[in-house]
């Protein structure tokens, strides 16, 4: 599904965000990104959905080698993948139904098409009760949630999720990681960033920890215990 | 379909969103538009009627009285023989009265005082090529049958050297509010693009392709400076028929402009207002785009 092979990113300046790193995910997996700030976790995630472009190395993601896409080519690999960022980038002037709907009509779904994968996705991050409420009117769980729904709209075989607990507190955390399991109990692979030890010593999933840019442990048996 | 829609639907929507700069762009398009129109059609009819005049007569030599008629006629037989001369024409004395009165038939005053034993008879020439008019002049120079020699070519020279100044001076000012219309256009687009810029974020995460998010801005700027041109080429078109009817009509101008010639001004300036919309679209979201 996902392949790294010697891949390093190194910015302008000098200052190196990802180094050497080979790793492997396999389709239908679920993966904990965890690292301290700056240790290269949403570099690692930008380089598969290509808002990066890797210095050194080989990266395949669905098939597609990422590394030698042309620009032109990225907005095929993303419609592969399902990004959720840090920020839930909600459109203020939209309700949870059309901020979800939004992704369908870009992509040019028609009207009845899209009413009925928006309820569906609605119900699957259950805010079928407040698809009438504008973002402000929502609490920072229930805007991750849409954003996830958003980020699911064009069936992504891989989700990718930066921090999305970041700003939430430990219930509403661990809610919105039951509702990504669950999504990943359908299939989808899913790959978290997160710098929150304890929320994953919970989980018993596969962790890749980072520090300075490099992977410094893969435990893929879920015996992962930050200390 | 459905993306047509959508793109239709964002293409409207900032339009909405900045109306008072959307309107200014459109007057800004339609103003150049309208002048680069009426340049054009004004340059149009000017070579029109200056090929008109040119295609009559060119030279009119004076002929001194004091000659005898067979020396003029010698004249005439002469200027006929000279390769640049297409005719010759031989007006007498009471030829040229009759013409003046037919001329000054309102002024009756100036037609009673008038003596008209001093209106000359005179030699009508019509040229090949109306450009050599002075290769007539520098022969004739110092013939003892010539009293005066007077030429079309001059006229029409200065004529269409002022048509010139106009084009050019139109012109020029027709860029300027043109560039103008263009910062304007630049300058819409822009804020359209930056009041969607998390809208934009977000379609490219979803993996919407540049193009596709670039369509609504690219149908904007080219819906705008097509409402300009438009407007413009129908106000030019009223202009031509308004000014066919008008005094300036009655004058020996001649107000005619062939419906070939302003179809295809039309529609080169419908074509020129997509490129210029197509351009000012390029250049107003290419930074927003890359941000």
């Amino acid at each position: 599904m996902i392949k790294l092979k010697n891949v390093s990113l190194v910015f302008q300046g000098g200052s190196v965000a990802v180094s050497n790193i080979s790793t492997e995910v396999k389709e239908g997996e679920f993966i904990y990104l965890v690292g301290n700030s700056g240790s290269g976790k949403s570099s690692f995630l930008k380089l598969l959905y290509r808002e990066y472009i890797a210095t050194k190395g080989e990266i395949e993601v669905a098939n597609i080698d990422v590394s030698k896409l042309p620009k032109w080519k990225v907005p095929l690999l993303r419609r592969k993948i399902g990004i959720v960022t840090q920020e839930p980038q909600l459109l203020e002037n939209r309700n949870t139904f059309e901020n979800i709907s939004f992704a369908l009509e870009v992509m040019g779904c028609l009207p009845e098409e899209i009413d009925v994968k928006t309820n569906t996705l609605l119900d699957l991050v259950e805010l079928s009760d407040s698809a009438y409420k504008f973002p402000e009117q929502l609490s920072g769980g229930e805007q991750t949630r849409v954003s996830i729904a958003r980020a699911l709209a064009n069936n992504p075989i891989v989700l990718l999720c930066d921090e999305p607990t970041g700003n939430l507190d430990p219930d509403l955390s661990i809610q919105i990681l039951s509702l990504l399991e669950k999504i990943n109990r359908a299939g989808t692979t899913v790959i978290m960033a997160t710098h929150d030890s304890l929320l994953v010593n919970r989980r018993k999933k596969r962790v890749i920890q980072l520090s300075d840019g490099k992977i410094v442990r893969d435990e893929s048996d879920g015996s992962y215990i930050v200390r | 379909m459905g993306k047509f829609s959508y793109v239709l639907k964002n293409t409207l929507l900032n339009m909405k969103r900045t109306p008072l700069l959307v309107f200014a762009t459109i007057i800004a398009v339609l103003v150049s538009s309208f002048l680069v129109f009426t340049t054009l059609s004004a340059r149009s009819i000017v070579e029109n009627n200056t090929l008109r005049w040119q295609n009559g007569v060119h030279v009119v030599v004076f002929l001194d009285d004091r000659v005898t008629t067979t020396a003029h006629k010698q004249l005439e037989t002469s200027l006929e023989s000279y390769p640049e001369v297409r005719t010759v024409d031989y007006f007498s004395k009471s030829e040229a009265e009759e013409e003046f009165r037919v001329l000054f038939k309102d002024q009756t005053e100036l037609l009673a005082e008038v003596d008209y034993q001093i209106l000359p008879a005179s030699l009508r020439i019509n040229l090949n090529d109306p450009s050599n008019y002075k290769l007539i002049i520098e022969r004739l120079e110092g013939n003892p049958a010539v009293r005066e020699i007077r030429t079309s070519g001059e006229a029409i020279e200065r004529l269409l050297s002022l048509t010139d100044t106009l084009v050019i001076s139109a012109t020029a000012f027709a860029l300027l509010i043109g560039f103008a219309a263009f910062i304007l256009l630049i300058n819409t687009l822009r804020l359209a693009a930056y009041s969607k810029k998390k809208e934009i974020k977000i379609m490219r995460l979803i993996g919407a392709s540049s193009t596709y998010i670039r369509l609504p801005f690219i149908f904007e700027a080219v819906i705008e400076s097509l409402i300009g041109t438009s407007i413009a080429v129908g106000f030019g078109w009223a202009l031509i028929e308004y000014s066919k009817s008008s005094v300036v009509a009655d004058s020996i101008f001649d107000i005619t402009i062939s419906d070939d010639y302003l179809i295809f001004l039309t529609l080169s300036l419908l074509m020129f207002s997509i490129i210029f919309g197509l351009f000012a679209s390029f250049v107003g979201i290419r930074k927003t785009l890359n941000d």
